[in-house]
């Protein structure tokens, strides 16, 4: 992954150009950002089959968003090893496939559940509790052009089990922190400092107001990340 | 023309009644061409309206040679369709049909569009699928969004978006069917029972409860060509006495003799016979002098094509066949044959062996729904858990879009639990249907039909077990497949 950021307003915002192309050849043209992650559904877009995807438009709709969880009833991560990862399942060779636990209908983060053990969601086949090496095993499996750490409220363990992996793909590291604006800055020193290709802005659209975003994100995005990484704040940009 | 009513066929009508239908038909030819010139007078100028009306201006004048008899105005056997066999094997045949939006390769099967949309497919995919007519349910459109809201929006051509042909059916079979799915989708015997109950078939027409507020209501045969002279389709059936193949007795032959009184008052209410075609329906159940004397009739009023009802509601396989068998050789040679709600492909493989043309059915779309793939073996149940983990596509030989992206594997995760699943699955039967009938059309025109038909069965019956009636159809329709069944051949049905 390449990040490159094209224009600067004189405030905070930025314009930029994310390469995805990896060595599997997915996703080959250059997406610019800010960037729309499109809502998926076990890989597609709801109700858009891969045909129709052509028509929406191009380049700013081929960043999917998925989530790893969506497959915890099948096919198992060896299925999917072997009909050869994520975009082959899915046929979709020109897309950039972004791997994010949660998402806002299906896979919702259950933080009561949630233990040192892993990470705990309520799915469409009830209560799972995701431990980060199944979640590693199913993020190899599938080879996502990016993929989100496994995130809690504590998410330095995350990114230990990470580096042991060889997953391919850009590693987002997982910012979380809920409403507390210290708790978010911590996060955001601690994964700033790790081996990591940008961040995930987590932990958002679960029953804060809308007045409560600016300062927390403004918190995480201050002054911890170099100027050349990617940041993605999901719930933002997922809806 | 009308030499019919010299003919002297009605033997069941009394004189008089035959008489008032002449004088209706005379009021109703009349009426027809002033309604012409009307239109001929105040044609619209609208942008949208110019495009469609270039499109049909331009499919009519390749229809129209064949309308022009002698230069004389014609009132009755007016069509809107051109029919040209292309290829036969002896009863067999491959034409290409021409219609106000589409020219289609026989034989064609079509797919059911209830409300106006094929469910969870785009036109833009039923296109590129191949789909040259799709099936509107008048029943539903006309009570959403009502027939009138259809014509004052242009069509149902441009309500749905839809380049191509559209049929739409009487309305009355769907009203007795959709009650009765209600009242019951899986009982059968029920599903007879509440026929007599809730759907009132009388002279005037079908009576009906509402399904809004369960008031009766009255579907004439006039109100019903009315409605679909509105929604605009390029066939328009006639409305018919429908009665279940499985009942016998006088229901039967009241049926037939409904139908065919009810023909005329079709006709007659016929407003735009130059832009629709009107077919007429063959009924009179299983029994051979009644499905003779309504085929006869039917012939007589020279309409622009002719289906075969009454079949595929449960009746024995052998019945079905020779129902077909014995409407197709009355029929004329000419005009397009329809074998109404058939579409199991082995019984479109069979009917087209018998000579029939066209087909339509849910079964397709529906299986698909429920996670069943047709494959050239029969069916694939998606559902199955030995799909799990099954990398291959669901037919390694077809070539859509699904076939060539898709896992079994992904697709047993979707089915019945995503919509993504039906959508899928819906592509790849109908592009299977569509396949089908391609192979039919082009194994005829080339003139290896028996070949195909051969090869069909052996891939669906490979230890040659090809059902008796198969055989016995296949028997008459001169299609030797003797080298795919089994030398011993079951006596099993």
């Amino acid at each position: 992954m390449k990040f490159a950021v094209t224009a600067l307003s004189g405030g905070r915002a930025r314009a930029g150009v994310l390469h995805l192309g990896s060595s599997s050849g997915s996703c080959p043209n250059p997406i610019e950002t800010p960037a729309l992650l499109l809502s998926t559904r076990k890989g597609l877009p709801n109700f858009i089959s891969p045909d129709l995807l052509p028509s929406l438009p191009s380049p700013d709709s081929h960043l999917l968003q998925f989530s790893p969880l969506h497959f915890l009833e099948g096919p198992s991560p060896k299925t999917i090893s072997s009909i050869g990862g994520l975009h082959q399942m899915l046929g979709l060779h020109e897309y950039g496939l972004v791997a994010v636990a949660r998402d806002s209908v299906q896979s919702l983060p259950e933080c009561d559940s949630t233990n040192k053990i892993g990470a705990s969601f309520e799915t469409s086949s009830g209560r799972r509790l995701v431990k980060p090496v199944e979640y590693m095993e199913m993020i190899s499996s599938m080879r996502p052009n990016l993929w989100s750490t496994l995130a809690d409220e504590v998410p330095a363990w995350v990114s230990d089990k990470r580096n042991k992996t060889s997953a391919g793909g850009a590693v987002f590291g997982s910012i979380v922190g809920g409403s507390n604006v210290e708790e978010r800055q911590q996060c955001a020193q601690e994964v700033a400092k790790r081996n990591v290709s940008g961040y995930w802005i987590g932990g958002f659209g679960l029953g804060e107001s809308m007045d409560e975003r600016p300062p927390l994100l403004n918190a995480v995005t201050v002054s911890h990340f170099s100027l050349n990484m990617e940041a993605s704040i999901l719930p933002l940009f997922d809806r | 023309m009308i030499s019919v009513y010299e003919c002297g066929r009605y033997i069941c009508m009394e004189q008089n009644e035959e008489q008032q239908r002449v004088e209706r038909r005379r009021e109703a030819a009349t009426r027809a061409v002033e309604m012409r010139r009307e239109a001929a007078a105040s044609s619209k100028g609208d942008e949208d309206e110019q495009w469609w009306g270039s499109r049909r201006e331009k499919m009519m004048t390749d229809i129209r040679p064949s309308l022009t008899v002698s230069g004389r105005e014609i009132d009755f056997g007016v069509m809107a369709l051109r029919f040209e066999v292309l290829g036969r094997f002896n009863r067999a045949r491959a034409a290409q049909l021409t219609l106000p939006h589409f020219v289609c390769q026989t034989p064609l099967f079509m797919p059911v569009g209830t409300q106006g949309t094929i469910k969870g497919l785009t036109t833009n995919q039923l296109e590129e699928i191949g789909c040259q007519i799709i099936l509107g349910n008048t029943y539903h459109l006309a009570l959403r969004p009502t027939s009138e809201l259809i014509d004052e929006l242009g069509g149902l051509h441009k309500f749905m978006n839809w380049p191509r042909a559209l049929l739409t059916d009487s309305g009355g079979f769907q009203m007795v069917v959709l009650i009765l799915d209600r009242v019951s989708w899986t009982n059968l015997s029920a599903v007879e029972v509440s026929l007599l109950h809730l759907a009132d078939i009388t002279e005037k027409g079908v009576t009906f409860q509402s399904p809004v507020d369960g008031k009766p209501m009255l579907l004439t045969p006039e109100e019903s060509i009315q409605i679909q002279n509105r929604i605009g389709a390029d066939i328009i059936m006639a409305l018919d006495d429908v009665v279940k193949t499985t009942i016998t007795g006088p229901r039967i032959e009241e049926a037939m003799h409904r139908t065919l009184r009810w023909i005329d008052r079709c006709i007659a209410a016929h407003k735009r016979p130059r832009e629709q075609n009107l077919f007429g329906i063959v009924q009179g159940g299983l029994d051979p002098v009644l499905r003779d004397i309504c085929v006869k009739g039917l012939v007589d009023r020279n309409l622009p094509g002719y289906a075969i009802g009454g079949l595929a509601g449960g009746e024995d396989k052998d019945s079905f066949w020779r129902v077909v068998a014995q409407c197709t050789a009355a029929l004329p040679e000419d005009k397009p044959r329809y074998v109404m709600g058939v579409g199991y492909p082995l019984d479109i493989v069979v009917c087209s062996a018998l000579g029939a043309d066209m087909y339509d059915c849910v079964y397709p779309t529906r299986t698909a729904r429920f996670g069943t793939a047709l494959v050239p073996e029969g069916v694939l149940k998606l559902k199955h858990q030995a799909m799990a983990d099954d990398t291959r596509p669901i037919d390694p030989t077809c070539a859509c879009m699904v076939c060539k992206n898709y896992t079994r594997a992904y697709i047993h995760c979707l089915v019945t639990k995503d919509a993504m699943g039906s959508q899928l699955l819906s592509y790849h039967n109908l592009y299977y249907m569509m396949q089908l009938s391609r192979n039919l059309h082009s194994s005829i025109v080339e003139g290896r039909f028996p070949e195909f038909v051969c090869s069909f069965l052996q891939k669906m019956f490979p230890k040659g077990d090809v059902p008796e009636w198969v055989c016995n159809a296949m028997d008459v329709a001169g299609i030797d497949i003797s080298s795919c069944c089994a030398p011993f051949p079951s006596s099993k049905d």
